[in-house]
């Protein structure tokens, strides 16, 4: 999950970016760069933490 | 659940009455403001004929050496150098020493400012110790001390030429010429910068140079405020070996590599003239560079790290962790407010030419932005919890100054008012969004106030930009000005910034976190429990922050603990 977490991170930021060169559409741009940023935050928040808060040390 | 909706009646119509207070002016100064060509002087007639300099009447040697008391007759023909004795003062003489005059202002203006903001090092060193408890005060303050060495060591190796290698030019600064080399690879047809080449240790690539000895100084002392930003997010449970080894790692590849997509002649910045997304990505001293980049490093060691034996319960609610003096942190907020006045107007790099007059403007911005930051975060707070609380008023404050740090060259005073507002509110969501539902730790609000809050003054430029700044006629390779969705600059420009947004998510958090992974590995970044408990001054640095104050229980001794 923490490696799920990493790519969907790196995912999301490579969307948008290569969105560039799939069109010249503004709004299209506009649209991949907020779906880009929801799987970006989803992978770091919602993916990678709790992998890593499944183990904290207050659970133990 | 009453609480609630009874908290949100009360809050929408303050915060709707509050903005129609805020765009009702704006509105107004909009429809005062006289168009930009009308504004424009008209130009200077050229200089044909030779000029008489010997008209200048200097005083005598007899008057000067009665003194000048009343600073009238300091500074003349006299003190102007002439290149050749036997032709006597020149055109040409006078011209140059006009365009040197314009570079030293921009010297000592650039000099200055960066100064400041390596004063708020000491800023952060008193926030970030005061918000810890008295039994980790000595590593704090050690970590935001030494970060100071560290950054700069690694940096002058080779975190600079990374970042401004091939910038290509500093016209308010002189040139910096030998900054000229760019690794640059070609992607759709387009070149894309992404490293600079020239630099390294200040002298590769013939850069033993005036002006880009004034840059690195200022670019230096910005890349050492994000790398103090991670401190307070791992503070208290952050082994001394790991913090110094991954601080190096921020400040000579992760900082300057996004440092140089923004400010260095990379692909972010030429966003607008590859790809027609307004100026490219814009980003004026650093919401982005500086905080987003130190947040969101601060968010991956957190979450790496994990919370602080403590905090969180075993049904998983979170406890209040005070940190032992409010009034340190409190000054060290005022101390990072008024550093900000060289972190923001500094970044014209110059107070004369190319539109660097505007210092004013900037500095104006990023007052009232700090004021209506704190001012939002006291209102969220003595709304929700019926107090206004002194630490995030301290936190609002910056969080307002961290969003206008982006915008504060492009906005006007309404549209920075507002930015700073909503961050103020932003941040306080912030913290208890990471704190309740992420059950991330984060001792200092570093992550809220750098993080979430550089995001939001990334993304307010492609918003309130207002179109009347003028650096020069262009920006980032693109004529006219930065002009954002609310002043009918269409969506390109915030198409741009959103694209820098992902790319610090998903670029350098990722960077970021796995360069600390690997740090983990070799070194272990978090300190045993037993040392957790005891308070990190004796087992990590040695010595207590406090010696006065020990505990001694059942015969033992230990320093004094809020914990």
């Amino acid at each position: 999950m923490k490696v799920l977490g990493l790519l969907m991170a790196v995912a999301g930021w490579l969307l948008p970016v290569f969105g560039l060169a799939l069109t010249e559409s503004t709004a299209a741009r506009l649209v991949l760069s907020v779906v880009g940023l929801g799987i970006c935050v989803v992978g770091i928040l919602g993916v990678l933490n709790p992998a890593y808060v499944k183990d904290a040390i207050w659970k133990k | 659940m009453f609480l609630r909706t009874e908290f949100f009646k009360k809050v929408i119509p303050l915060a709707l009455g509050f903005l129609l207070l805020l765009c009702g002016p704006a509105a107004w100064a909009q429809s005062q403001s006289p168009p930009m060509a009308n504004a424009q002087a008209a130009p200077a007639p050229s200089l044909t004929a030779p000029v008489d300099v010997n008209a200048a009447h200097p005083p005598s040697a007899d008057v000067m050496a009665k003194g000048d008391p009343g600073g009238t007759l300091t500074g003349n023909i006299n003190d102007v150098p002439v290149s050749d004795s036997q032709k006597g003062l020149t055109m040409g003489d006078a011209v140059n020493q006009i365009g040197q005059n314009k570079v030293a202002i921009n010297f000592v203006w650039t000099l200055i400012t960066g100064f400041l903001v390596m004063f708020m090092q000491a800023g952060f060193a008193a926030v970030e110790t005061g918000l810890c408890r008295a039994k980790n005060a000595n590593h704090t303050m050690m970590m935001n001390f030494m970060v100071y060495g560290f950054g700069l060591f690694a940096y002058w190796v080779c975190g600079f030429a990374l970042q401004m290698g091939g910038v290509g030019g500093v016209g308010n600064l002189g040139g910096a010429a030998p900054l000229n080399s760019e690794f640059s690879i070609n992607l759709f047809g387009k070149s894309w910068g992404l490293f600079g080449m020239h630099g390294f240790f200040l002298t590769q690539g013939a850069t033993f140079d005036v002006a880009v000895m004034v840059l690195f100084l200022f670019q230096m002392v910005f890349m050492d405020t994000a790398a103090t930003i991670v401190t307070g997010a791992a503070a208290e449970r952050w082994k001394f070996a790991a913090f110094a080894v991954s601080s190096v790692f921020l400040a000579a590849i992760t900082y300057p590599l996004f440092a140089n997509w923004a400010w260095g002649g990379g692909w972010l910045s030429a966003l607008g003239a590859n790809y027609g997304l307004g100026h490219g990505y814009c980003d004026f001293a650093g919401s982005g560079v500086v905080h987003a980049v130190g947040g969101l490093t601060a968010l991956a060691l957190a979450i790496m790290v994990g919370p602080r034996i403590g905090k969180f319960n075993r049904d998983g609610s979170s406890n209040a962790i005070p940190g032992h003096d409010i009034t340190m942190v409190l000054i060290g907020c005022f101390i990072l407010a008024f550093g900000w006045f060289g972190f923001n107007p500094g970044s014209t790099l110059g107070a004369s030419g190319s539109g660097a007059l505007r210092i004013g403007t900037i500095a104006v911005a990023t007052m009232l932005a700090g004021c209506t930051g704190s001012f939002g975060s006291v209102f969220y707070m003595w709304l929700r919890y019926g107090k206004p609380d002194a630490s995030m008023a301290g936190n609002g404050l910056l969080a307002g100054l961290v969003a206008i740090t982006a915008p504060s060259g492009f906005v006007n005073t309404v549209g920075a008012a507002i930015i700073g507002f909503i961050a103020g509110v932003l941040v306080c969501l912030s913290v208890e969004f990471l704190d309740r539902k992420c059950h991330l730790d984060d001792p200092v609000g570093a992550i809220s106030v750098h993080g979430t809050n550089g995001l939001w003054g990334v993304i307010s430029i492609g918003l309130f930009a207002d179109g009347t700044s003028n650096y020069g006629g262009s920006w980032n390779g693109v004529d006219g000005s930065v002009t954002g969705l609310f002043y009918g600059g269409g969506a390109g420009q915030l198409v741009a910034q959103l694209i820098g947004v992902v790319t610090l998510l998903g670029f350098v958090f990722t960077l970021s976190f796995i360069i600390n992974i690997l740090v983990d590995y070799f070194i272990g970044q978090r300190v045993s429990p037993e040392s957790e408990l005891e308070g990190l001054d004796l087992p990590e640095m040695g010595a207590v922050g406090y010696p006065e104050f020990v505990l001694k229980n059942f015969g033992q001794t230990s320093p004094a603990s809020s914990a």
